[in-house]
């Protein structure tokens, strides 16, 4: 009970109000982010599970095994299946004989689904061609078919007609708008049309020797999908995958990769920076304690009835601190998600779980021991002889052992909230690399020079001489500035970065359509067209048909026999690849030419060729070269119709998959190729509402095939403007952490400002004066900190950058501004504000005080 | 009461071994009042310190009442004073956070008696107080800090009491007041008094008085009527056992 009037007497004396508000920051930035994260998480991934319509896929070029279906039946997942084709859907009449007679006809894309269809997301369809689109959670029912927007004029029908599809009349009942797993694979070819795979039979379409796509979609608990694809991997047959999300839509998965990366490094960040904040208040209270102690002991406490009252205590406080933080955060992190749903378009977020509120807990119990423990040591271990000698020190721990423990702690909690060594060890170093140069420069800089006096004359100058006088204790209260302002630096730097390359790669007017399969002809006509229509377009590239069969003159089989298996990892590395490297052998690649190198691409190795040669050279994607063992010199010798090509490999390059422009694997000075019949390609961007333009192309160029990818494009910039706000939300809750460290670190100095206020004001200095050098004081040491932040901040976020998040490094002028006004601003604000009772205290209770 | 043979404090400094106190042998009966005098820096607050069990000597040994304090833990000393010792300290030692009362409840807190609070409130009506319950040290001019503080330490029923300076931080009238308290408390508890102070008129108010010299004893003085005085409190104190 004793230990409990102790506890209310210190929080009602204001003794604990940094230190409660510290914990209580921490388990509130922990939990808030923790449930943030992991919600957020789960919208976003089964948002771009949509890309699927299922949690996985399997595509094969034919029926599986039934027995395939029957397992993952048992393992409880909900299926559903896809066939992907092309053909002819015609529109007519009938004659008196009751004969089809064909008047319209077009090429499709379709796609006939099962009744579950889709298993994840939603179609959009609308009554009436281009109109408004409502959403629907199933397919047309056997019978009916349902038409892209362009069909309707192209076919030349109503809805309500009937079309026909290979023997089988359907009532096109409806216009597709959008369907989840519109992109990839040849479904994006020509307009789409979507039918019921019950009608599949009647249309006698289907023969030995089809191109058809079967697509199997599965969705369940992630365990379940986990065993089901460990069981099926070993049983595929070449040419079957297994596919998720980072096969379909790698970008998306990088993009939620880095945007997890980043949360997880801000919540690590942020606990580094609240368990500062708590090291600091600790201190402080242990501190203040001292005499309180000393003053215990000698009236008859032991030192083990010491530490059980303020260990005790302490747990309390941590225990009454989780409670809050824990509301706080589930609070804040339930008012972003009310902000963020209406963007992710979402019926309901997923549930809570208990985790979060875990981490926060347990946050709070290594923060105090790794933080409050050293200085409760130092309390234990107080003579009771300083209530006559107020110059005994603490007996208790070590400076260098409560450094290290406080380290242990922020490290042990960041990898424990992030799960990734790699990026604690860098925090970490970037925190020990900061204290060693900014401390260094810091001590430089303020040390005490060979001005005497106060100089209590002028407000600079008592401001100054201040600063040179606790030359040391500044140079510390500079660190911690410093490292709380590179902190916040390098989160800000961090999300700038990764929003400017998303925004990068997917600019306003993005490329969005491709035309495939264009005739050396109508180059000039394509061109042409395009530009008349006011249609910002890429370079055409030209595309020759070839198949690689010998490496260094060893045919192609037996070299990749040489190369031995692939890791599984990397069954599938180079984007598009697909399948083995053997039947990626026999499918052949697309060559092309080029006199520079294209936008998008980046040598790695080697020297691209001189305009116009004709030197038998060339140039290779970098994931394939890896791949396939390809290395500068190496010779390739490519089938091209009826002839055999070999060059020799002079540069690899990188590739931006990403960009939206045709890029190829293989290509070659344009004098190599020129000989061989060619297709060329290209991409253009076509905003939404000029679509009905491809119609009249269509029928100017009948034989080019157009891939749509603006709904794709769509989509992936909205989730990536959605993670963008999320990261923005999170960084929010990082900045009060980094203020709390601040305004607990100014709060630490403050004793013995108060003390020499108070006899400075005793002698006569004025309020203004007084005051206006604190200000002065903490505005230029902030400025000082944030200089050195800047410095700081920009070599972390090299480090994180080029080591952790993969992405290229730039230079950022703007933080060496913004770091030392932000650090004048904001230390000099919390100096101004904490000092104020400095000032408003009358001396002479300051001084009794002492 | 208090008992030292040839007790030794040297202290490590930079300019190497420095001896405090040497050679002090000192015998302290129950109920005596006694001044330790010297000039600053002989070794007066030093003695009080290894007296009250504060602290412990280089060599040498202390006996408080039936503890031979030399030979115990720090945990143990503290146990020891807890149930023997009160302290006035010159700079007061009240603790800001805490009001007037519960500063005096502080010991009877830490030793777990059960009616604290009335104890607090009764002594601190003894020094004059009884209007000052609620009041931060802050609020509370010098003199009634050190009452204050004079109410803790009898608060406790201490049987020796320790006062270090108590009217250092105090000007003279206020000062004598305070002491006419302390001493007037000192009678009605019948407690030992051992007071440190560099004044000689406080000093001649006690019945004996040791003078400290470069850490050595170089005079010790029992006036006449403190002997008896003595002498009766110590077969009282033997009467109630």
């Amino acid at each position: 009970m004793f230990a409990l009037r102790l506890l209310w007497r210190d929080w009602r004396g204001g003794e604990l109000g940094i230190l409660s508000t510290s914990i209580v920051i921490a388990v509130t930035i922990v939990t808030a982010i923790s449930l943030f994260s992991s919600r957020l998480q789960q919208s976003i991934v089964a948002e771009s599970s949509f890309f699927l319509a299922a949690d996985k896929v399997l595509r094969s070029a034919g029926p599986v095994d039934p027995a395939w279906l029957q397992r993952a039946t048992e393992e409880g997942l909900r299926q559903g299946q896809v066939l992907n084709f092309q053909s002819m859907v015609m529109a007519g009449s009938a004659d008196t004989d009751g004969e089809f007679n064909p008047e319209q006809m077009q090429f499709t894309s379709v796609k006939a689904a099962s009744d579950s269809y889709p298993l994840l997301g939603q179609l959009e369809v609308s009554d009436r061609a281009f109109g408004v689109s409502e959403t629907v959670s199933a397919g047309p029912a056997p019978g009916q078919i349902w038409l892209d927007s362009r069909l309707v004029p192209l076919l030349d029908i109503a809805l309500g007609d009937q079309v026909q599809v290979g023997a089988k009349a359907l009532v096109a009942s409806r216009v597709l708008v959008n369907e989840p797993d519109k992109a990839g694979g040849f479904s994006s070819f020509g307009p789409r049309v979507l039918m019921n795979l019950a009608d599949i039979p009647a249309t006698q379409i289907l023969q030995p020797g089809s191109r058809v796509e079967y697509r199997y979609l599965f969705a369940g608990p992630p365990q379940s999908l986990e065993r089901f694809g460990a069981w099926l991997n070993p049983q595929m047959q070449p040419g079957q995958r297994w596919l998720g999300l980072d096969d379909i839509q790698p970008q998306i998965s990088k993009s939620i990769a880095r945007a997890e990366q980043f949360l997880l490094l801000a919540g690590a960040l942020g606990v580094g920076l609240a368990g500062i904040a708590i090291a600091l208040a600790a201190r402080r209270y242990s501190e203040r304690h001292l005499d309180y102690v000393a003053m215990m002991k000698s009236l008859g406490a032991t030192s083990r009835r010491i530490m059980l009252m303020y260990a005790g205590n302490l747990l309390l406080l941590a225990a009454l601190a989780t409670v809050v933080g824990s509301a706080l955060g589930w609070l804040i992190q339930q008012g972003f998600f009310a902000i963020l749903v209406g963007l992710f378009d979402i019926s309901a977020a997923p549930a809570v779980s208990l985790r979060p509120f875990v981490i926060g807990a347990i946050t709070a119990l290594v923060c105090l021991m790794a933080f409050a423990l050293p200085p409760l040591l130092a309390l234990q271990g107080i003579s009771p002889l300083r209530v006559i000698r107020r110059d005994i020190d603490s007996g208790g721990a070590s400076d260098i052992l409560s450094y290290a423990m406080g380290v242990g702690g922020i490290g042990l909690l960041m990898y424990w909230y992030s799960g990734s060594l790699q990026l604690t060890l860098a925090v970490l170093a970037g925190v020990a690399l900061t204290f060693l140069i900014v401390g260094t420069l810091a001590w430089y800089l303020l040390r005490g020079g060979s001005m005497v006096g106060m100089q209590a004359g002028s407000m600079w100058r008592l401001a100054l001489a201040s600063m040179r006088r606790r030359g040391l204790q500044n140079a510390v209260q500079a660190v911690i500035f410093s490292l709380a302002i590179m902190l916040l630096l390098m989160l800000a730097l961090v999300r700038s970065s990764l929003i400017e390359e998303w925004q990068v790669q997917l600019p306003e007017g993005t490329p969005n359509h491709f035309l495939i399969n264009v005739a050396e002809h109508e180059v000039a006509a394509v061109d042409a067209v395009l530009t008349e229509n006011a249609l910002v377009k890429e370079n055409i590239y030209a595309m020759v048909r070839g198949r690689l069969v010998a490496v260094n003159r060893t045919a192609a089989r037996e070299y990749v026999q040489s190369l031995g298996e692939l890791p599984d990892s990397d069954q599938d590395a180079a984007p598009g690849a697909g399948g083995n490297r053997g039947a990626e052998l026999d499918r052949g690649t697309n060559l092309s030419w080029s006199d520079t190198i294209p936008s998008g691409n980046k040598l790695l190795q080697g020297q691209w060729w001189q305009p116009g040669s004709e030197a038998a050279e060339l140039s290779i994607e970098a994931s394939i070269a890896e791949r396939y063992g390809i290395s500068l010199g190496d010779q390739l010798t490519f089938q091209v119709g009826s002839e055999q090509l070999t060059v020799t490999t002079t540069s690899i390059r990188e590739v931006d998959w990403g960009s939206m422009q045709p890029n190829f694997y293989m290509m070659l000075p344009p004098g190599l190729l020129r000989q061989y019949p060619a297709t060329y390609i290209t991409s253009f961007y076509l905003p939404a509402d000029k679509k009905l333009f491809l119609n009249q192309f269509l029928r100017q160029f009948p034989t080019i095939t157009v891939i749509e990818m603006d709904a794709m494009i769509v989509q992936i910039r909205s989730i990536i403007s959605q993670v963008s706000r999320a990261i923005e939300l999170v960084l929010g809750l990082i900045i009060i952490s980094g203020l709390l460290v601040l305004v607990a670190s100014v709060q630490a100095s403050l004793d013995s400002r108060f003390q020499e206020s108070a006899i400075l004001r005793a002698l006569g200095a004025g309020r203004r004066l007084v005051l206006g050098s604190l200000v002065i004081e903490f505005s230029v040491l902030g400025l000082l900190a944030g200089f050195l932040a800047a410095i700081s901040a920009e070599l972390s976020v090299f480090g994180l950058q080029e080591y952790l998040l993969d992405m290229e490094f730039v230079l950022h002028p703007w933080v060496w501004l913004i770091g030392p006004l932000l650090g004048a601003l904001l230390i000099g604000s919390a100096g101004y504000i904490t000092c104020r009772k400095v000032i408003n205290t009358p001396p002479i209770e300051v001084l009794r005080e002492l | 009461m208090i008992k030292t043979k040839n007790v030794e404090k040297t202290v490590s400094t930079s300019e190497g071994d420095l001896c405090i106190l040497k050679g002090i042998d000192l015998e302290i009966k129950s109920g005596e009042t006694l001044a330790v005098v010297g000039s600053s820096g002989s070794g007066k607050s030093t003695l009080l310190g290894l007296l009250a069990g504060l602290d412990v000597p280089s060599s040498g040994s202390i006996e408080l009442g039936d503890y031979e304090i030399t030979a115990l833990s720090e945990d143990q000393r503290a146990t020891v004073r807890a149930e023997m010792v009160g302290f006035v300290f010159q700079s007061f030692q009240l603790l800001p956070s805490l009001s007037a009362l519960e500063n005096v409840m502080l010991p009877a807190e830490i030793n777990g008696v059960t009616n604290a609070r009335q104890l607090a409130e009764q002594y601190l009506t003894r020094v004059g107080l009884d209007h000052r319950f609620k009041h931060y040290p802050r609020q509370l001019s010098g003199g009634e800090q050190q009452r204050v503080a004079i109410a803790r330490a009898f608060a406790s029923q201490p049987k020796i009491l320790f006062a270090d300076e108590p009217t250092g931080n105090l000007d003279t009238n206020t000062g004598a007041h305070v002491i006419d308290l302390l001493f007037e408390l000192n009678q009605e508890e019948g407690a030992t008094l051992v007071l440190v102070t560099h004044e000689q008129r406080l000093a001649q108010r006690c019945g004996r008085s040791i003078t400290l010299e470069s850490g050595a004893i170089v005079a010790d003085v029992i006036r006449a009527e403190q002997s008896a005085t003595v002498d009766t409190l110590a077969r009282d104190a033997g009467a109630q056992r």
